[in-house]
Protein backbone atom coordinates (compact mmCIF):
# COMPACT_ATOMS: atom_id res chain seq x y z
CA UNK A 1 0.00 0.00 0.00
CA UNK A 2 1.32 3.43 -0.96
CA UNK A 3 0.04 6.46 0.88
CA UNK A 4 0.83 10.11 1.40
CA UNK A 5 -0.01 12.76 3.96
CA UNK A 6 0.25 16.36 2.82
CA UNK A 7 1.16 19.34 4.97
CA UNK A 8 2.87 17.42 7.78
CA UNK A 9 6.58 17.72 8.49
CA UNK A 10 9.06 16.18 10.88
CA UNK A 11 10.25 19.11 13.01
CA UNK A 12 12.18 17.31 15.74
CA UNK A 13 13.90 14.03 16.55
CA UNK A 14 15.69 12.76 19.66
CA UNK A 15 16.86 9.51 21.20
CA UNK A 16 17.75 8.40 24.72
CA UNK A 17 19.85 5.58 26.14
CA UNK A 18 21.30 4.80 29.57
CA UNK A 19 24.77 5.71 30.85
CA UNK A 20 25.87 2.05 30.80
CA UNK A 21 27.55 0.74 27.67
CA UNK A 22 28.33 -2.97 27.70
CA UNK A 23 30.87 -4.52 25.37
CA UNK A 24 29.75 -7.96 24.22
CA UNK A 25 33.23 -9.20 25.10
CA UNK A 26 32.52 -8.30 28.75
CA UNK A 27 28.99 -9.63 29.12
CA UNK A 28 29.09 -12.87 27.15
CA UNK A 29 30.62 -16.14 28.24
CA UNK A 30 30.60 -17.31 24.63
CA UNK A 31 33.88 -18.59 23.16
CA UNK A 32 35.90 -15.52 22.13
CA UNK A 33 36.51 -16.76 18.60
CA UNK A 34 32.78 -17.23 18.02
CA UNK A 35 32.10 -13.85 19.59
CA UNK A 36 34.61 -12.12 17.32
CA UNK A 37 32.90 -13.74 14.34
CA UNK A 38 29.56 -12.48 15.62
CA UNK A 39 30.95 -8.95 16.02
CA UNK A 40 32.39 -9.00 12.50
CA UNK A 41 29.48 -10.61 10.66
CA UNK A 42 26.41 -9.50 12.61
CA UNK A 43 27.97 -6.13 13.35
CA UNK A 44 27.27 -5.52 17.06
CA UNK A 45 30.20 -4.71 19.37
CA UNK A 46 28.12 -3.66 22.35
CA UNK A 47 24.99 -1.86 23.46
CA UNK A 48 23.55 0.57 25.96
CA UNK A 49 21.76 -1.39 28.67
CA UNK A 50 18.83 -0.13 30.72
CA UNK A 51 19.24 -0.01 34.47
CA UNK A 52 17.27 -2.47 36.57
CA UNK A 53 14.13 -0.30 36.82
CA UNK A 54 14.28 1.60 33.53
CA UNK A 55 11.60 0.86 30.97
CA UNK A 56 11.15 1.88 27.35
CA UNK A 57 8.72 4.61 28.39
CA UNK A 58 11.42 6.14 30.61
CA UNK A 59 13.73 6.51 27.61
CA UNK A 60 10.93 7.86 25.40
CA UNK A 61 9.91 10.29 28.15
CA UNK A 62 13.47 11.63 28.46
CA UNK A 63 13.76 11.96 24.68
CA UNK A 64 10.40 13.76 24.40
CA UNK A 65 11.05 16.09 27.36
CA UNK A 66 14.36 17.20 25.88
CA UNK A 67 12.83 17.68 22.44
CA UNK A 68 9.81 19.69 23.60
CA UNK A 69 11.96 21.86 25.90
CA UNK A 70 14.68 22.45 23.32
CA UNK A 71 12.18 23.49 20.68
CA UNK A 72 10.03 25.48 23.11
CA UNK A 73 6.86 23.65 22.13
CA UNK A 74 3.58 24.76 23.68
CA UNK A 75 2.32 21.41 24.94
CA UNK A 76 -1.30 22.51 24.74
CA UNK A 77 -0.89 22.34 20.94
CA UNK A 78 -0.06 18.60 20.98
CA UNK A 79 -3.04 16.37 20.27
CA UNK A 80 -1.61 12.99 19.20
CA UNK A 81 0.70 10.63 21.11
CA UNK A 82 1.54 7.28 19.55
CA UNK A 83 3.74 4.96 21.63
CA UNK A 84 5.22 2.08 19.65
CA UNK A 85 6.78 -0.71 21.67
CA UNK A 86 6.85 -4.42 22.43
CA UNK A 87 8.05 -3.74 25.96
CA UNK A 88 5.26 -1.66 27.54
CA UNK A 89 5.17 -0.87 31.24
CA UNK A 90 2.03 -2.88 31.99
CA UNK A 91 -0.33 -5.51 30.58
CA UNK A 92 -2.93 -2.75 30.79
CA UNK A 93 -3.32 0.24 30.64
CA UNK A 94 -1.62 1.39 27.44
CA UNK A 95 1.64 3.07 28.40
CA UNK A 96 0.75 5.91 26.00
CA UNK A 97 -1.84 7.06 28.56
CA UNK A 98 0.81 7.20 31.30
CA UNK A 99 3.12 9.14 28.97
CA UNK A 100 0.34 11.67 28.24
CA UNK A 101 0.23 12.36 31.99
CA UNK A 102 4.01 12.37 32.53
CA UNK A 103 4.61 14.74 29.61
CA UNK A 104 1.84 17.09 30.73
CA UNK A 105 -0.07 16.83 27.47
CA UNK A 106 -3.66 18.08 27.25
CA UNK A 107 -6.57 15.78 28.06
CA UNK A 108 -7.70 16.41 24.50
CA UNK A 109 -4.92 14.11 23.30
CA UNK A 110 -5.44 10.82 21.51
CA UNK A 111 -2.85 8.51 23.11
CA UNK A 112 -2.37 4.78 22.70
CA UNK A 113 0.15 1.98 22.15
CA UNK A 114 1.06 0.13 18.98
CA UNK A 115 2.47 -3.38 19.28
CA UNK A 116 5.11 -3.50 16.57
CA UNK A 117 8.86 -3.99 16.64
CA UNK A 118 11.35 -3.39 13.89
CA UNK A 119 8.80 -1.83 11.54
CA UNK A 120 7.46 0.28 14.42
CA UNK A 121 8.99 3.63 13.59
CA UNK A 122 7.87 3.71 9.98
CA UNK A 123 4.40 2.37 10.82
CA UNK A 124 4.19 4.85 13.70
CA UNK A 125 5.08 7.72 11.37
CA UNK A 126 2.18 6.82 9.11
CA UNK A 127 -0.27 6.48 12.00
CA UNK A 128 0.81 9.70 13.76
CA UNK A 129 0.88 11.82 10.60
CA UNK A 130 -2.50 10.53 9.41
CA UNK A 131 -4.07 11.25 12.80
CA UNK A 132 -2.51 14.70 12.92
CA UNK A 133 -3.78 15.37 9.42
CA UNK A 134 -7.43 14.74 10.41
CA UNK A 135 -7.15 16.58 13.72
CA UNK A 136 -7.53 20.25 14.66
CA UNK A 137 -4.23 20.33 16.55
CA UNK A 138 -0.74 21.43 15.54
CA UNK A 139 1.65 18.72 16.78
CA UNK A 140 1.87 14.94 17.09
CA UNK A 141 4.45 12.97 19.06
CA UNK A 142 5.67 9.57 17.96
CA UNK A 143 7.45 7.77 20.76
CA UNK A 144 9.12 4.52 19.72
CA UNK A 145 11.48 2.19 21.49
CA UNK A 146 12.19 -1.11 23.16
CA UNK A 147 14.23 -2.54 25.98
CA UNK A 148 14.86 -5.88 24.31
CA UNK A 149 18.29 -6.31 25.93
CA UNK A 150 16.71 -5.79 29.35
CA UNK A 151 14.00 -8.30 28.47
CA UNK A 152 16.68 -10.87 27.68
CA UNK A 153 18.66 -10.25 30.86
CA UNK A 154 15.54 -10.32 33.04
CA UNK A 155 14.76 -13.71 31.58
CA UNK A 156 18.26 -14.95 32.38
CA UNK A 157 19.18 -15.94 28.86
CA UNK A 158 21.71 -13.19 28.30
CA UNK A 159 24.91 -15.17 28.48
CA UNK A 160 23.87 -18.34 26.79
CA UNK A 161 24.74 -17.92 23.15
CA UNK A 162 25.74 -15.64 20.35
CA UNK A 163 22.24 -15.30 18.94
CA UNK A 164 19.39 -13.02 19.92
CA UNK A 165 20.61 -12.44 23.48
CA UNK A 166 23.56 -10.38 22.26
CA UNK A 167 21.88 -8.66 19.35
CA UNK A 168 19.63 -6.13 21.06
CA UNK A 169 20.05 -2.78 22.80
CA UNK A 170 17.80 -0.65 25.03
CA UNK A 171 16.56 2.81 24.03
CA UNK A 172 13.66 5.14 23.32
CA UNK A 173 13.09 7.90 20.79
CA UNK A 174 10.81 10.86 20.17
CA UNK A 175 9.80 12.33 16.82
CA UNK A 176 7.77 15.53 16.60
CA UNK A 177 5.44 16.13 13.67
CA UNK A 178 3.92 19.51 12.85
CA UNK A 179 1.09 20.54 10.59
CA UNK A 180 2.95 22.98 8.37
CA UNK A 181 3.93 23.62 4.76
CA UNK A 182 2.84 21.76 1.65
CA UNK A 183 5.36 18.94 1.54
CA UNK A 184 4.14 15.35 1.57
CA UNK A 185 5.21 12.53 3.82
CA UNK A 186 5.17 9.39 1.69
CA UNK A 187 4.74 5.80 2.79
CA UNK A 188 4.72 2.20 1.59
CA UNK A 189 3.46 -0.46 4.02
CA UNK A 190 3.10 -4.23 3.96
CA UNK A 191 2.28 -7.25 6.13
CA UNK A 192 2.75 -10.99 5.73
CA UNK A 193 1.01 -12.77 8.59
CA UNK A 194 2.07 -16.10 7.08
CA UNK A 195 5.38 -15.37 8.78
CA UNK A 196 3.95 -14.73 12.24
CA UNK A 197 6.00 -17.58 13.74
CA UNK A 198 9.32 -16.22 12.45
CA UNK A 199 9.70 -13.90 15.45
CA UNK A 200 7.35 -14.78 18.28
CA UNK A 201 7.00 -14.59 22.02
CA UNK A 202 4.31 -17.26 22.30
CA UNK A 203 3.68 -17.53 26.04
CA UNK A 204 2.24 -15.34 28.75
CA UNK A 205 -0.62 -13.77 26.82
CA UNK A 206 -4.06 -15.22 26.13
CA UNK A 207 -3.45 -17.83 23.42
CA UNK A 208 -0.92 -19.70 25.58
CA UNK A 209 -1.04 -18.18 29.07
CA UNK A 210 1.27 -20.72 30.69
CA UNK A 211 4.69 -21.68 29.44
CA UNK A 212 5.54 -25.39 29.80
CA UNK A 213 8.80 -25.92 31.72
CA UNK A 214 10.26 -27.61 28.67
CA UNK A 215 9.87 -24.47 26.55
CA UNK A 216 12.38 -21.60 26.56
CA UNK A 217 11.27 -18.21 27.90
CA UNK A 218 11.08 -15.03 25.90
CA UNK A 219 11.16 -14.30 22.21
CA UNK A 220 12.38 -16.79 19.64
CA UNK A 221 13.47 -16.07 16.11
CA UNK A 222 13.96 -18.17 12.99
CA UNK A 223 17.15 -16.49 11.75
CA UNK A 224 17.01 -17.97 8.27
CA UNK A 225 13.37 -17.09 7.58
CA UNK A 226 13.86 -13.54 8.86
CA UNK A 227 17.03 -13.15 6.82
CA UNK A 228 15.37 -14.35 3.61
CA UNK A 229 12.34 -12.14 4.25
CA UNK A 230 14.46 -9.05 4.88
CA UNK A 231 16.70 -9.54 1.88
CA UNK A 232 13.88 -10.16 -0.58
CA UNK A 233 10.75 -8.25 0.51
CA UNK A 234 12.54 -5.10 1.69
CA UNK A 235 14.48 -4.44 -1.54
CA UNK A 236 11.32 -5.22 -3.51
CA UNK A 237 9.33 -2.62 -1.58
CA UNK A 238 12.07 0.00 -1.72
CA UNK A 239 12.53 -0.40 -5.47
CA UNK A 240 8.75 -0.36 -6.09
CA UNK A 241 8.43 2.74 -3.93
CA UNK A 242 11.24 4.61 -5.70
CA UNK A 243 9.77 3.69 -9.08
CA UNK A 244 6.34 4.89 -7.90
CA UNK A 245 7.85 8.22 -6.80
CA UNK A 246 10.25 8.58 -9.71
CA UNK A 247 13.12 8.62 -7.22
CA UNK A 248 16.57 7.00 -7.35
CA UNK A 249 19.28 6.43 -4.72
CA UNK A 250 20.72 9.80 -5.82
CA UNK A 251 17.50 11.48 -4.63
CA UNK A 252 18.38 10.74 -0.99
CA UNK A 253 21.03 11.68 1.53
CA UNK A 254 20.68 8.32 3.25
CA UNK A 255 18.94 4.97 3.14
CA UNK A 256 18.20 4.51 6.83
CA UNK A 257 17.47 0.85 7.44
CA UNK A 258 16.29 -0.88 10.55
CA UNK A 259 19.53 -2.07 12.15
CA UNK A 260 18.77 -5.79 11.94
CA UNK A 261 22.21 -7.18 11.27
CA UNK A 262 25.09 -6.09 9.10
CA UNK A 263 24.72 -8.88 6.55
CA UNK A 264 21.09 -7.92 5.93
CA UNK A 265 21.96 -4.23 5.55
CA UNK A 266 24.67 -4.98 3.01
CA UNK A 267 22.36 -7.22 0.96
CA UNK A 268 19.56 -4.63 0.92
CA UNK A 269 21.99 -1.87 -0.08
CA UNK A 270 23.34 -3.97 -2.91
CA UNK A 271 19.91 -4.96 -4.22
CA UNK A 272 18.54 -1.40 -4.13
CA UNK A 273 21.58 0.25 -5.70
CA UNK A 274 22.52 2.34 -2.67
CA UNK A 275 26.27 2.67 -2.06
CA UNK A 276 27.22 1.56 1.47
CA UNK A 277 28.36 5.13 2.25
CA UNK A 278 24.69 6.12 2.06
CA UNK A 279 23.58 3.43 4.52
CA UNK A 280 24.48 4.72 8.01
CA UNK A 281 25.23 2.13 10.70
CA UNK A 282 24.46 2.56 14.39
CA UNK A 283 24.08 -1.08 15.40
CA UNK A 284 27.81 -1.54 15.97
CA UNK A 285 27.49 0.55 19.15
CA UNK A 286 23.74 0.41 19.86
CA UNK A 287 22.83 -3.13 18.84
CA UNK A 288 19.52 -3.87 17.18
CA UNK A 289 17.29 -1.27 18.84
CA UNK A 290 13.97 -2.49 17.41
CA UNK A 291 11.56 0.39 16.72
CA UNK A 292 14.18 2.94 17.87
CA UNK A 293 16.70 1.92 15.26
CA UNK A 294 15.84 4.40 12.48
CA UNK A 295 15.65 7.58 14.62
CA UNK A 296 18.71 6.47 16.62
CA UNK A 297 20.67 6.05 13.40
CA UNK A 298 19.63 9.54 12.26
CA UNK A 299 20.46 11.03 15.69
CA UNK A 300 23.79 9.19 15.67
CA UNK A 301 24.70 10.65 12.27
CA UNK A 302 23.30 14.18 12.53
CA UNK A 303 22.69 14.91 16.23
CA UNK A 304 26.00 16.73 16.67
CA UNK A 305 25.79 18.67 13.35
CA UNK A 306 26.68 22.32 13.77
CA UNK A 307 25.56 23.59 10.36
CA UNK A 308 21.93 23.27 9.43
CA UNK A 309 20.99 21.48 6.22
CA UNK A 310 17.85 19.83 4.90
CA UNK A 311 18.24 16.10 4.47
CA UNK A 312 16.02 13.64 2.63
CA UNK A 313 15.94 10.20 4.20
CA UNK A 314 14.49 7.01 2.81
CA UNK A 315 13.71 4.94 5.91
CA UNK A 316 12.65 1.31 5.99
CA UNK A 317 11.70 -0.77 9.02
CA UNK A 318 11.11 -4.52 8.78
CA UNK A 319 10.67 -7.48 11.09
CA UNK A 320 8.25 -9.08 13.54
CA UNK A 321 4.78 -9.56 12.07
CA UNK A 322 6.08 -10.04 9.55
CA UNK A 323 5.65 -6.41 8.66
CA UNK A 324 7.67 -3.84 6.78
CA UNK A 325 7.22 -0.25 5.75
CA UNK A 326 8.99 2.68 4.20
CA UNK A 327 8.77 6.40 4.88
CA UNK A 328 10.30 9.10 2.70
CA UNK A 329 10.92 12.17 4.85
CA UNK A 330 12.80 15.47 4.92
CA UNK A 331 14.08 17.19 8.00
CA UNK A 332 16.44 19.93 9.09
CA UNK A 333 19.55 18.74 10.88
CA UNK A 334 19.13 21.58 13.42
CA UNK A 335 15.98 19.77 14.59
CA UNK A 336 17.91 16.61 15.47
CA UNK A 337 19.10 16.59 19.10
CA UNK A 338 22.36 15.03 20.26
CA UNK A 339 22.01 11.62 21.95
CA UNK A 340 20.56 11.84 25.46
CA UNK A 341 21.79 9.73 28.38
CA UNK A 342 19.57 9.04 31.38
CA UNK A 343 19.29 6.56 34.23
CA UNK A 344 16.04 8.01 35.55
CA UNK A 345 12.91 5.93 35.87
CA UNK A 346 9.29 6.56 36.78
CA UNK A 347 8.20 5.69 40.30
CA UNK A 348 4.60 4.73 39.68
CA UNK A 349 3.63 4.12 43.31
CA UNK A 350 2.17 0.71 42.50
CA UNK A 351 1.34 -1.37 44.42
CA UNK A 352 -0.18 1.31 46.59
CA UNK A 353 1.27 1.28 50.12
CA UNK A 354 -1.05 -0.23 52.70
CA UNK A 355 -2.89 2.28 54.77
CA UNK A 356 -2.29 2.31 58.50
CA UNK B 1 31.61 -23.87 -11.79
CA UNK B 2 32.96 -27.36 -11.04
CA UNK B 3 32.59 -29.22 -7.76
CA UNK B 4 36.06 -28.30 -6.48
CA UNK B 5 35.41 -24.62 -7.10
CA UNK B 6 32.09 -24.83 -5.31
CA UNK B 7 33.71 -26.58 -2.34
CA UNK B 8 36.36 -23.85 -2.22
CA UNK B 9 33.59 -21.27 -2.20
CA UNK B 10 31.81 -23.04 0.67
CA UNK B 11 35.10 -23.24 2.60
CA UNK B 12 35.65 -19.53 2.09
CA UNK B 13 32.06 -18.77 3.15
CA UNK B 14 32.43 -20.80 6.36
CA UNK B 15 35.88 -19.30 7.12
CA UNK B 16 37.52 -22.72 6.77
CA UNK B 17 40.99 -23.48 5.43
CA UNK B 18 41.22 -24.72 1.85
CA UNK B 19 41.04 -28.49 1.62
CA UNK B 20 39.04 -28.89 4.84
CA UNK B 21 35.86 -30.13 3.17
CA UNK B 22 34.94 -33.04 0.94
CA UNK B 23 31.44 -33.84 -0.39
CA UNK B 24 31.17 -36.48 2.33
CA UNK B 25 31.97 -34.13 5.24
CA UNK B 26 29.15 -34.17 7.80
CA UNK B 27 28.14 -30.60 8.64
CA UNK B 28 27.21 -31.39 12.25
CA UNK B 29 30.86 -32.27 12.85
CA UNK B 30 32.12 -28.81 11.82
CA UNK B 31 32.28 -26.32 14.69
CA UNK B 32 32.07 -23.40 12.28
CA UNK B 33 28.73 -24.57 10.85
CA UNK B 34 26.55 -22.39 13.10
CA UNK B 35 23.64 -20.00 12.57
CA UNK B 36 25.93 -17.27 11.24
CA UNK B 37 27.45 -19.75 8.77
CA UNK B 38 23.97 -20.54 7.49
CA UNK B 39 23.29 -16.85 6.88
CA UNK B 40 26.63 -16.56 5.09
CA UNK B 41 25.66 -19.51 2.88
CA UNK B 42 22.39 -17.75 1.98
CA UNK B 43 24.32 -14.63 0.93
CA UNK B 44 26.80 -16.67 -1.10
CA UNK B 45 24.06 -18.70 -2.85
CA UNK B 46 22.20 -15.49 -3.68
CA UNK B 47 25.28 -13.57 -4.86
CA UNK B 48 26.98 -16.35 -6.83
CA UNK B 49 24.12 -18.53 -8.03
CA UNK B 50 20.99 -16.37 -7.70
CA UNK B 51 19.49 -19.14 -5.58
CA UNK B 52 17.45 -18.59 -2.39
CA UNK B 53 18.18 -21.15 0.33
CA UNK B 54 15.03 -21.43 2.44
CA UNK B 55 15.05 -22.61 6.04
CA UNK B 56 13.53 -25.95 4.96
CA UNK B 57 16.32 -26.51 2.43
CA UNK B 58 18.98 -25.58 4.99
CA UNK B 59 17.43 -27.86 7.60
CA UNK B 60 17.84 -30.71 5.10
CA UNK B 61 21.62 -30.21 4.82
CA UNK B 62 23.45 -33.17 6.33
CA UNK B 63 26.67 -33.29 4.29
CA UNK B 64 28.58 -30.85 2.10
CA UNK B 65 27.19 -32.74 -0.87
CA UNK B 66 23.67 -31.59 0.10
CA UNK B 67 24.86 -27.98 -0.18
CA UNK B 68 26.48 -28.71 -3.53
CA UNK B 69 23.22 -30.17 -4.85
CA UNK B 70 21.27 -27.13 -3.68
CA UNK B 71 23.65 -24.91 -5.63
CA UNK B 72 23.12 -26.80 -8.92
Amino acid sequence: MFSSVQGIQVVGMSAAVSNTWDSLLDISDEDEKVLQKFIKKIGVKGRWSASQKQTTSDFCFAAAEALLNEKGIDRSEIGVLVFVTQTPDYGIPATGCVLQMRLGLPKNTIAFDVNLGCSGFTYGMEIASALLNISDCRYALLLAGDTSAREKSLRNIQKTSHSAALLFGDSGTATLLEKTGNEKLLFASATDGEGFRAIISPYGQWRNPDRPDTEPAGTRMNDVDVFNFATTEVPTQLKAYMEHEGATPESYDDLVLHQANLMILKQIAKKTGFPLEKVPISMDRFGNTSSSSIPITIVDKYGECEDNEEIRELCCGFGVGLSWSTVDLRLQTKDILPLIHTDEFFVDGYPAPEED
Amino acid sequence: MDTQEKIALIEDTLDLDEGTLTPETVLAEIDEYDSMAKLSLIVMADDEFDITLTSDVIKGFVTVDDILKALD
